[in-house]
């Protein structure tokens, strides 16, 4: 039987490469993915261990819960009391505070590609710390500063001369003294730009009066790290923690886990929709290879083959191809991890580069997926071909399926769309634990509800296509006539082939609704949410000094108010059992009305003393039964605890200035979670004229070259252009399973040739011009291609008006429908039709009239 | 039968010593050698011989469907040999009609629209009064709008020669019509194919290995190792068995 699928396989092999290319992409996918987030990984693991050199030991202030990059600080007084610690040869605190901007020379602030923008300060124990001093000297006291030898030799830097540096605390001046280096020279640089201080200095300028970030320290050469861990901890007050290098190293790895996490997950779903989509294809490609060989399979049957050594055949071809395929797509998926780096770059969102890791995992679940899918979709075809009877190959076979209707079809049909919807209604409407959960129980619906498309879909293909072609006849005359019945005449074939286009429209058309439904609601909600003129942000991590918000409202310009945010748990009695975990808006309770219309319900701002106060959204409120008055816990990531009240309840809110809760900055300034910076600065102009406001804003940012500044309607069009870039890249992939799809056509119009080569003799002999034959086929291809986007069109709109209702309101409240995109669709399918059509049509046309006439 | 008209006719195409060689060499093998063969215009023509004989060959250089090696082939007042393939397409939508054993009729039109598919094919919408009469000969007036799989086997036969006949070629190629069906019906297509020619004065060039069937024609060319090697006019089963014995056939 392996001789016999062998020979199949290379008696078929343009058509089985098709195929197998079709899951060569998806496995190309899922290497990709895991590549990609294993490099990624590897880079920040590196980095981890780099910045924990020469060091056994951090100590800094415990979290109450939360991401290690929200650590509180500890007080400069335990270093002391550290270096008292039996064992412990040398111990310093420092600092690493991103939002530190120096301005060279020529007035140009230093910039990185996302890199942070440090400030820190200098050690004694230049191992300790890993700084390293290139030239000059160290600064000392509150006038001198270094920064990194990179920095000083790309930019306009001299030593001796004064610069401006911005700092949390405001603009500066600092002469430098000194360039300095982190860690050993050939691993330089890392991204970061530092300013150096000293210690004192630093406190000062960074916002950290009386306090370290950390204290890292270095136990005596030959010490037992167990021992001088236990003593450290034992000296450490309440609130503050030890950590090993070793662990830090690891958290810092684990850090970035949440964007590769992620990163890695949606390019695994793409992985899996083109997978997805190909198992239709491929089902397909074996169901008519199969049919057209009946005859080779009832032979073999009367030779005495058993259905189930033909079965066995039909599985061992499909695990032959699984595993080319997916050793195929190892190859390319490396490839494809420098391409999607490439990808990523184009669309402004660069990854740091590092090498490219296969991990033995990857290549697991290369073969798993690659060889799985395939064989899943060979089971049927695999099936039908052991039931071919032994006399079956004497009796006529047109390929022709148009006959028969079983019951099973629609009720097996009906039965998985109901299974889909449910799951896709649960997705929806139901409480989930974990948005993975909410999301697999949305996807797994949808995934049923395409299965039950490609059930139910034969059922209607012959009609409808024949309906949807009723105007070739009249404009293509007979080529068009039989390009229409050719479509509609195997309705399992046609909606077999259209069924992958559906699902790849489908998911580019909701993308497409709810993209815009969101887009709507923000521009909507943005002119009657937002009183303020223009907005003001920062692309370092930090955000923007709170400096700025003081120093615009002393500017006379009119009210700003800076907005924050920080992540909370929220405790009240009203709801015991429910702890919230969330983001809270940390502003100017005083002054929000001017540049915000929040939409009071129930309460009002003034009402409760802002400083004992908490601001909660309706829904919130509604969800916890909360009103105004109710006691509410606020415990931040130090794990201080704010008693609060509930001041007022609203309506409105807009992401991203403000979310669901609101607290007044002078309550969150008291804590350890205070770091003197804002998200965003809001301005409410004084006057009306726009170049007068305009001119003393400008006025003010000359000392904040890191920030930008917005009007209203630049924010507007800013966030709607970078909405319109994921859009663009979701799409981007989403292409793939589109490509997959044209493969699809192309394989069964192909296969639909060979098997008609009968007729098409015919034709040509009675006098169909190579023209007139090529027009059949384009149009039949156009054609499945119609049906297939039609329905997908359809479905993806039901799917994104679904998405747009539920998603809730302060995101999506309202459906738009982008009515030309979904048009542009069709069109754009039928195109894919067109170009699918032209190598079967090529081939069509070089046949000979002779050999097809006699071919039997 | 009939009685063979006795003034001289025009012909309606000639072959000039037209050879089909394949191969070269040691391998070459001379399907048609050097032919020379005039089919007269409003006559039944019968082409026989043994299997390899190249009566195919022979007929499918005459229709345009396949190129011969040397010599001429003339359809009318055009030589074949002259046409590109876009031409000769033409050629055989306009000029010559078809019948194959098999595989006549296209599965997704119906007969009326298989029998008119050239004359659409060409954008030309026919003689209506004309296909009227042919598709009444056909005596299938009735089921016109059915589908091939809807017709027994002689039907479908019928309505390829009614296809074959509707837009008035110069001449009509059969390649063993009658190759897939029973007797009887093979009598009903023949002699539909005989009133063909003696009613609408149509040329007819059918090829055979059936002296029943060849008995229809008015004339039969007996063809052996590509080269015709003899005739006979107004032949009866019994005359042609009787030639072809002598001829080793």
């Amino acid at each position: 039987m392996l001789r016999l699928a062998l020979k199949s396989l290379l008696a078929h092999k343009i058509r089985f490469a098709l195929t197998a290319g079709t899951i060569v992409l998806g496995v190309t996918f899922v290497v990709a993915a895991f590549v990609t987030a294993d490099s990624l990984r590897s880079t920040f693991d590196e980095i981890g261990v780099d910045i924990n050199t020469g060091k056994d030991f951090t100590v800094r202030g415990a979290l109450g819960f939360g991401e290690i990059a929200n650590a509180p600080p500890v007080p400069d007084s335990l270093v002391n009391g550290i270096r008292a610690v039996d064992g412990v040869e040398v111990a310093e605190g420092r600092f690493f505070v991103d939002g530190v901007i120096p301005v060279d020379g020529s007035g140009e602030a230093v910039s990185t590609l996302g890199g942070p923008l440090a400030g820190v300060n200098w050690l004694e124990d230049e191992s300790l710390s890993q700084y390293f001093l290139i030239s000059g000297q160290w600064p000392q006291g509150h006038t001198e500063f270094a920064i990194g030898a990179e920095t000083f030799a790309n930019y306009d830097f001299e030593l001796g001369r004064d610069y401006q540096v911005v700092t949390p605390t405001g603009p500066r001046t600092f002469t430098l003294t000194g360039t300095m280096q982190f860690g050993f020279p050939e691993d330089a640089g890392a991204g970061v730009v530092f300013s150096v201080f000293d210690t004192a200095t630093a406190q000062e300028v960074l916002g950290y009066e009386g306090l370290f970030n950390e204290i890292d320290l270095r136990a005596v050469p030959g010490a037992d790290l167990e021992d001088v861990r236990d003593r450290i901890e034992a000296a450490l007050p309440p609130g503050a923690e030890v950590i090993s290098s070793e662990e830090a190293a690891e958290e810092f790895g684990d850090f970035f886990e949440f964007f590769i996490g992620p990163l890695q997950t949606i390019l695994l779903t793409f992985a899996f929709v083109v997978l997805f989509v190909s198992t239709f294809i491929i089902s397909n490609t074996f169901n008519i290879v199969l049919g057209q060989r009946v005859r080779e399979l009832s032979l073999l049957r009367a030779l005495g083959a058993t259905p189930r050594q033909v079965r066995r055949s039909v599985l061992i071809e499909s695990l032959i191809i699984g595993t080319a395929a997916s050793a195929a797509g190892i190859g390319l998926g490396m490839l494809g991890a420098v391409g999607l780096e490439a990808l990523f770059d184009a669309f402004g969102a660069s990854l740091p580069e590092g090498p490219l890791p296969l991990k033995l995992r990857t290549v697991a679940w290369a073969f798993a997926v690659g060889v799985g899918f395939t064989v899943i979709a060979s089971l049927v075809p695999a099936i039908k071909a052991s039931r071919v009877s032994p006399v079956a190959g004497l009796q006529e076979d047109t390929g022709d399926d148009g006959g028969h209707r079983r019951l099973w079809r629609p009720i097996l049909g009906a039965a998985l769309a109901a299974t889909g919807l449910i799951l896709i209604g649960r997705g929806l409407f139901a409480d989930f634990d974990s948005t993975t959960a909410q999301l697999t129980s949305l996807g797994g619906g949808a995934a049923v509800v395409f299965v039950a498309v490609a059930v139910l879909s034969p059922l209607i293909a012959g009609p409808v296509v024949a309906a949807l072609a009723r105007p070739l006849p009249r404009i293509l005359r007979t080529p068009g006539r039989l390009a229409r019945d050719n479509a509609a005449r195997s309705p399992r074939r046609t909606a077999a082939t259209a069924v992958a286009l559906t699902i790849g429209l489908a998911l580019v058309a909701m993308v497409l609704v709810v993209g815009q439904s969101l887009k709507d609601t923000f521009s909507d909600n943005l002119s009657s949410a937002i009183k303020a003129d223009y907005v003001i942000s920062t692309e370092s991590f930090s955000g923007v000094p709170k400096t700025l918000a003081e120093d615009l409202r002393d500017s006379y310009v009119g009210t700003a108010v800076g907005l924050d945010s920080d992540l909370v748990q929220i405790f009240s009695p009203v709801a015991p059992d429910r702890i919230e975990e969330t983001f809270i808006t940390v502003t100017d309770i005083a002054s929000i009305g001017e540049i915000a219309n929040l939409g009071i319900t129930d309460g009002s701002l003034s009402g409760i003393d802002p400083a004992s106060a908490v601001y909660v959204h309706d829904e919130v409120a509604d969800d916890l039964g909360l009103s105004v008055g109710d006691p509410v816990e606020v415990m931040l990531v130090s794990g201080e605890r704010l008693t609060v009240a509930v001041g007022a309840v609203f309506s409105n809110t807009q992401q991203p200035f403000w979310g669901e809760w609101l607290i007044d900055q002078s309550l969150h300034q008291q804590t350890a979670s205070a770091d003197g910076f804002d998200d965003w600065v809001a301005v409410k102009a004084a006057t009306t004229e726009p170049e007068a406001s305009l001119a003393l804003i400008e006025d003010v940012l000359s000392a904040y070259p890191q920030v930008s500044l917005e009007d209203r309607q630049q924010f507007q069009e800013n966030a709607e252009s970078d909405l319109n870039t994921v859009l663009a890249l979701v799409n981007v992939f989403l292409l793939f399973a589109l490509v997959v799809a044209l493969v699809g056509i192309v394989n069964t119009l192909t296969l639909s040739v060979f098997e008609r080569t009968h007729e098409i003799g015919l034709l040509r002999a009675v006098g169909m011009t190579r023209r007139q034959l090529r027009r059949v086929i384009r149009w039949e291809a156009a054609t499945i291609a119609l049906y297939g986007a039609i329905i997908g069109v359809a479905l993806g709109l039901a799917f994104g008006v679904a998405l747009s209702v539920a998603i809730p309101d302060n995101i999506i409240d309202r459906v738009s429908v982008p009515g030309a995109q979904m048009v542009g669709l069709v069109v754009v399918a039928v195109i894919f039709g067109l170009l699918a059509a032209v190598f079967p049509s090529y081939r069509a046309g070089r046949m000979n009239v002779l050999d097809a006439i006699a071919a039997d | 039968m009939t009685s063979s008209p006795t003034q001289a006719l025009a012909v309606a195409a000639r072959a000039v010593a037209a050879s089909k060689i394949y191969g070269s060499g040691d391998t070459e093998v001379r399907a048609l050698d050097a032919i020379d063969v005039d089919f007269e215009q409003g006559r039944f023509t019968a082409i026989m011989g043994p299997s390899g004989s190249g009566k195919s060959t022979l007929m499918h250089c005459m229709a345009g469907l396949d190129n011969v090696t040397s010599g001429q082939v003339i359809i009318g007042d055009t030589d074949l040999t002259t046409l590109s393939e876009k031409d000769l397409t033409l050629l055989r939508r306009d000029n010559v009609g078809f019948v194959f054993q098999a595989y006549n009729l296209v599965p997704t039109l119906n007969a009326i629209e298989n029998i008119t598919l050239p004359m659409d094919l060409a954008g030309d919408k026919g003689d209506r009064a004309w296909i009227d009469e042919v598709v009444g000969a056909t005596g299938l007036a009735d089921r016109v709008k059915h589908r091939p799989n809807e017709l027994s086997g002689g039907q479908q036969q019928r309505v390829a020669v009614a296809r074959a006949l509707a837009s008035r070629p110069q001449i009509i190629f059969a390649d063993e019509p009658t190759g897939n069906v029973d007797s009887n019906t093979a009598g009903e297509i023949l002699g539909f194919m005989r009133g063909a020619v003696d009613e609408m004065g149509q040329t007819i060039v059918m090829v055979t290995h059936d002296p029943v069937a060849a008995s229809y024609a008015d004339r039969v060319v007996f063809l052996v190792d590509g080269k015709i090697v003899d005739e006979l006019a107004d032949p009866t089963p019994q005359t042609i068995r009787d030639h072809m014995t002598r001829l080793g056939a």
